[in-house]
């Protein structure tokens, strides 16, 4: 239970960074991604497969997000994920929502300190 | 929108598997290596490398599952194994399923058939606009059957005076001949409809136009509008159908348009092909009569219209009763039509609706049933849910486990009941259309549309759900409370628990309790039938064959058909087997018949209470073909043709007219006329147009007296089966004469049998549902018995090595059934005597006063009880002392 409600905590902010990942770095297979996001956040952001790859496949059942088998730079096959017409859509209302939601989080919680 | 995508992608992922776990897990494998040559790469030793990431990773099997369960629909999947493992239990208790199967098949079967029936009669909308601001206009007599025909000028009156509905409509089914240009002369259903017909139903045409109000005046050009299937069976759906003349009835009329696809007839069970206007019909018949249906103004209430409706109805009253004063006893009544107008809901209503309310207790005694199987069933796996509990199994998904097993049983007994009932629509409809018909607009009824359509199977479904959790949630109730430590420490056979064992009892007393209801009310509608039947007839309905011949096209005149009658009747009586032969205008209860006022010189009578005396007209030895008493004086005979007419009346009639004194002698005439009739006999009385009416007033004449023989039916007295003379009769009417028709061929049972259908049916049904239902509550006695029987083996091995003889062990088990059942019979008792006040209030004449169909069903139910206790009551008796000490 507790495990679910971390995810659900999660959750939109974890598609929000696959998507600006996608859409920034072109198509990437699920590790890129991992180590791409813990490099961006100084290793504070380390992601378990168990949280990572359902995050994909749901992106994926809503049609965000295409996956598709490739063979990576040193000739391994990966699944690579590749950002769509409707996940850059869903990426740019989502960064709006986000910026809007920060800006009112930045003055609430300035107004209280 | 995505939340939607996503939701279909994994619906199709639960059933298609679009991505394999072998594909899942290929993609973590590269997760976890790659992760772990970049510790290596940091300087790891490839075993602390691998260590390093299988614990940053996280497991792969939490990653799998949390994969599989977005893949698809868990709860789905769920469902799925829960069903699997249902399946698997049911094949391992193959005769526990195939009884709990065909029980409730049995039960769910006998409510969809009925349902079928319901729905189209009384349920489902007209396809027009608005079909609930419909209600139906209907004229009744006391003692009569309503029936929704008014004159063309009480239509207009209504039409124009009233201030309640926003449109009122009118139609009449006939049959018409219809030919043209490339259409064959054909006999087709047809239907007047006034100019509003269409308009005020919201209907727009398939093609062309509909019936308009210009069209509907008596100076107007004839059109018609045809039916869709007629426009597609006869113009091959041809879009130049408008304007092609055609010849209706022998009138030039102008085909404009098609009606809708989905519109068959306001009047239940009709399907027209062809609309004319109101006006045709007005032309041809001056005492033109329609069905008259309103649709109430928005606001207007049923009641308020009614009100209305009364007050207008006076002038239609007052109009009556100017010509038949007693006629100032009609009323008026309206009844919701948006299911379509139909006698056939006076007739077949109620009978339907009790009929429903015996299917829903036949379906609660074959869930009783199964629940009390699956608790006993629930003892045996206790042990195996009580291990599943200590492993692990949450209590819900047990419970839900149970329930998916049971609504699996229900789910496969629907469909079998499916099955069933597709064959029981069709007797029923069967039997339905074997009725005579019903008198008034009814016109030709010409197919009951019931079939297991989607509507019909959504019931079904439904039902067979709430089936499966209404006799599951106990059992899997019982199941969950079990606690797992204590029945895995004991041994199975003694871990019922005492509330279990009563509740498995309860089940029985309930079962009996309502077979009881069942089989008692079956009996009150047996015993109704049989006073139908057989009470106050007046004539003997066995051994009577009807013939009906029709000499319009025999070329014969109607006034010289006297001689060769009389020949046929005397041929008729040398056939061997046949003991009288006679002919009449009307046979009994054939449904039609005649009637006048009559007038005896010195007799006074208020207006009020003047009413119609029934008449017929017969030959010689009519009262002898059908076993009606000649009370007094003598009865007719051909000599009498020529002489001063005479006539023979029945009791009622003597008694009414000519007091106590005797009617022989007597004189009267007919409104009307002036020729008086001398009462030369006096007869019993005779049922005459229906059974549910008590023996009218009624007066022979003799037939062969007439101007003009219009007397066609002749009945015949035999001896042996009427049927077997049949073929010897109508070689004789071919001999004697050779160009007549014989339009119909029957026996005097068989039209009895015919005008009491919904009796019938409704006779026939209960008692079958009703032995359905005792021989379930049979099944699960002895079920329930076995079961204690087997359980107390121990004991009763004891009590026989102590010295109980085997007369005693029997005495034992039958004592405990008969306890059972008489239980469910006081419990059941109360509900049995409220049912027969119910079903009584529903259907007139009912004998309620009778206690023998309680105590018919009571003695049924303990013969049941004893003959399920008789196997179980053996098997005790057999118990070996040494053996079954064995075993403790």
């Amino acid at each position: 239970m507790s495990n679910k409600d971390k995810a659900g905590v999660l959750q939109g902010t974890l598609d929000l960074m696959v998507l600006q990942t996608l859409a920034t770095l072109g198509p990437q297979h699920g590790y890129a991604i991992a180590a791409r996001l813990e490099q961006v956040s100084g290793g504070a952001l380390q992601l378990n497969m168990g949280t990572l790859y359902p995050a994909l496949m749901r992106l994926e059942q809503r049609g965000l997000l295409r996956g598709e088998w490739g063979v990576t730079d040193n000739s391994r096959k990966a699944r690579f994920y590749a950002i769509t017409a409707a996940g850059r859509r869903q990426l740019g209302a989502e960064k709006a929502e986000w910026d809007r939601m920060a800006d009112i989080m930045r003055t609430l919680l300035h107004e209280q300190g | 929108m995505a939340t939607m995508r996503e939701w279909l992608r994994r619906l199709s992922g639960t059933i298609r598997r679009d991505r394999a776990d072998q594909d899942l897990e290929e993609e973590l494998r590269l997760h976890v290596e790659l992760l772990a040559e970049a510790a290596q790469r940091q300087g790891h030793s490839p075993e602390a490398a691998a260590r390093r990431a299988r614990l940053q990773a996280g497991g792969t099997a939490q990653a799998m599952e949390s994969m599989r369960d977005q893949r698809g629909l868990p709860w789905l999947e769920d469902l799925g194994r829960d069903a699997q493992l249902g399946l698997r239990m049911m094949r391992r208790n193959p005769l526990f399923s195939a009884v709990a199967i065909l029980s409730l098949a049995l039960g769910i079967g006998a409510n969809t058939a009925i349902f079928s029936l319901v729905n189209p009669l009384m349920l489902r909308a007209l396809p027009v606009r608005e079909p609930a601001q419909l209600v139906e206009l209907l004229s009744k007599f006391p003692g009569e059957p309503r029936n929704n025909a008014f004159r063309w000028n009480v239509y207009e009156h209504f039409r124009d005076h009233n201030h309640v509905f926003s449109d009122l409509i009118g139609l009449l089914p006939r049959r018409a001949e219809v030919s043209g240009d490339a259409l064959a002369a054909e006999t087709v259903s047809a239907e007047y409809a006034t100019g509003n017909f269409f308009p005020a139903l919201g209907l727009e045409p398939a093609l062309g136009r509909l019936i308009r109000a210009e069209d509907d005046q008596l100076n107007a050009d004839v059109v018609a509008v045809v039916s869709w299937s007629y426009w597609q069976n006869r113009f091959n759906h041809h879009p130049g159908i408008v304007g092609r003349r055609i010849v209706v009835d022998g009138a030039p009329a102008t085909i404009v348009g098609v009606a809708p696809r989905a519109f068959r007839s306001v009047l239940f069970g009709s399907r027209p092909d062809v609309w004319l206007p109101a006006a045709v019909g007005r032309r041809n018949d001056s005492r033109f009569a329609l069905g008259v249906v309103g649709r109430l103004k928005p606001g207007v209430s049923i009641e308020q219209a009614r009100a209305e409706m009364r007050v207008l109805d006076r002038w239609r009253i007052e109009e009556a009763a100017k010509t038949a004063p007693f006629l100032r006893q009609l009323t008026i009544e309206l009844e919701p039509a948006g299911a379509g107008l139909s006698l056939l809901r006076d007739y077949y209503g109620r009978p339907l609706l009790a009929l429903m309310a015996i299917v829903a207790l036949l379906l609660l005694i074959a869930c009783t049933n199964v629940a009390g199987m699956l608790l006993a069933r629930g003892a045996a796996r206790q042990r195996e849910l009580a291990v599943r509990v200590s492993l692990g199994a949450a209590g819900f998904r047990l419970m839900r486990q149970m329930l998916t097993e049971s609504v699996l049983l229900a789910g496969l007994g629907g469909a079998l009941g499916t099955a069933l009932a597709y064959f029981g629509v069709d007797a029923l409809v069967r039997i339905v259309m074997s009725g005579r018909g019903v008198v008034g607009l009814a016109g030709p009824l010409q197919q009951i549309e019931a079939h297991l359509d989607a509507e019909v199977l959504m019931f079904t479904a439904a039902v067979s759900l709430l089936a499966g959790i209404l006799f599951g949630i106990a059992p899997a109730w019982h199941a969950l409370r079990s606690a797992p430590a204590q029945s895995l420490r004991e041994t199975g056979t003694a871990g019922d628990a005492r509330s279990k064992r009563l509740f498995g009892r309860g089940l029985i007393v309930a079962q009996v309790a309502i077979s009881l209801v069942l089989l008692s009310t079956a009996g009150v509608f047996i015993s109704h039938l049989w006073n139908l039947r057989n009470v106050g007839l007046g004539f003997n309905r066995h051994g009577v064959l009807l013939v009906t011949l029709d000499p319009s096209r025999s070329g014969m005149a109607p006034e010289r058909l006297f001689q060769p009658y009389q020949d046929l009747l005397s041929r008729l009586e040398a056939i061997p087997g046949v003991r009288a032969a006679t002919l009449s205008g009307v046979t009994p209860i054939h449904g039609a018949g005649s009637a006048r006022f009559v007038n005896v010189p010195g007799f006074q009578e208020p207006p009020m209470a003047r009413q119609y005396t029934s008449l017929n007209w017969v030959a010689p030895r009519y009262f002898e073909t059908f076993g009606t008493p000649l009370v007094a004086g003598r009865d007719f005979q051909f000599a009498d043709q020529g002489q001063a007419r005479v006539a023979i009346v029945n009791q009622s009639m003597a008694r009414y007219y000519f007091g106590d004194g005797n009617a022989v002698g007597r004189q009267f005439t007919l409104d009307g006329q002036d020729r008086a009739y001398e009462v030369i006999g006096v007869v019993g009385d005779a049922k005459y147009l229906d059974l549910h009416n008590a023996a009218p007033r009624t007066v022979y004449l003799n037939a062969f007296q007439e101007s003009r023989m219009f007397s066609h039916r002749f009945s015949i007295r035999t001896d042996t089966a009427p049927s077997a003379v049949a073929g010897d009769v109508q070689r004789t009417v071919a001999e004697v004469m050779p160009a007549m028709a014989i339009t119909r061929v029957t026996t005097l049972a068989d039209q009895v049998d015919a005008s009491i259908v919904p009796e019938r049916l409704v006779a026939m049904l209960s008692m079958l549902f009703g032995s359905l239902g005792a021989v379930l509550v049979g099944i699960g006695l002895y079920g329930l018995l076995a079961y204690t029987v087997s359980r107390r083996t121990n004991e009763i091995g004891i009590r026989i090595a102590l010295g109980a003889t085997r007369h005693d062990m029997i005495k034992m088990v039958l004592a405990g059934a008969a306890g059972l059942v008489a239980a469910g019979l006081i419990v059941g008792a109360p509900f049995a005597w409220w049912g027969r006040q119910l079903a009584s209030r529903w259907v007139v004449n009912l004998p309620i006063d009778n206690p023998w169909p309680i105590a018919f069903g009571a003695i049924a139910m303990m013969v049941v009880g004893l003959a399920a206790a008789y196997l179980p009551a053996r098997h005790a008796a057999r118990v070996a002392p040494a053996e079954a000490l064995r075993h403790l």
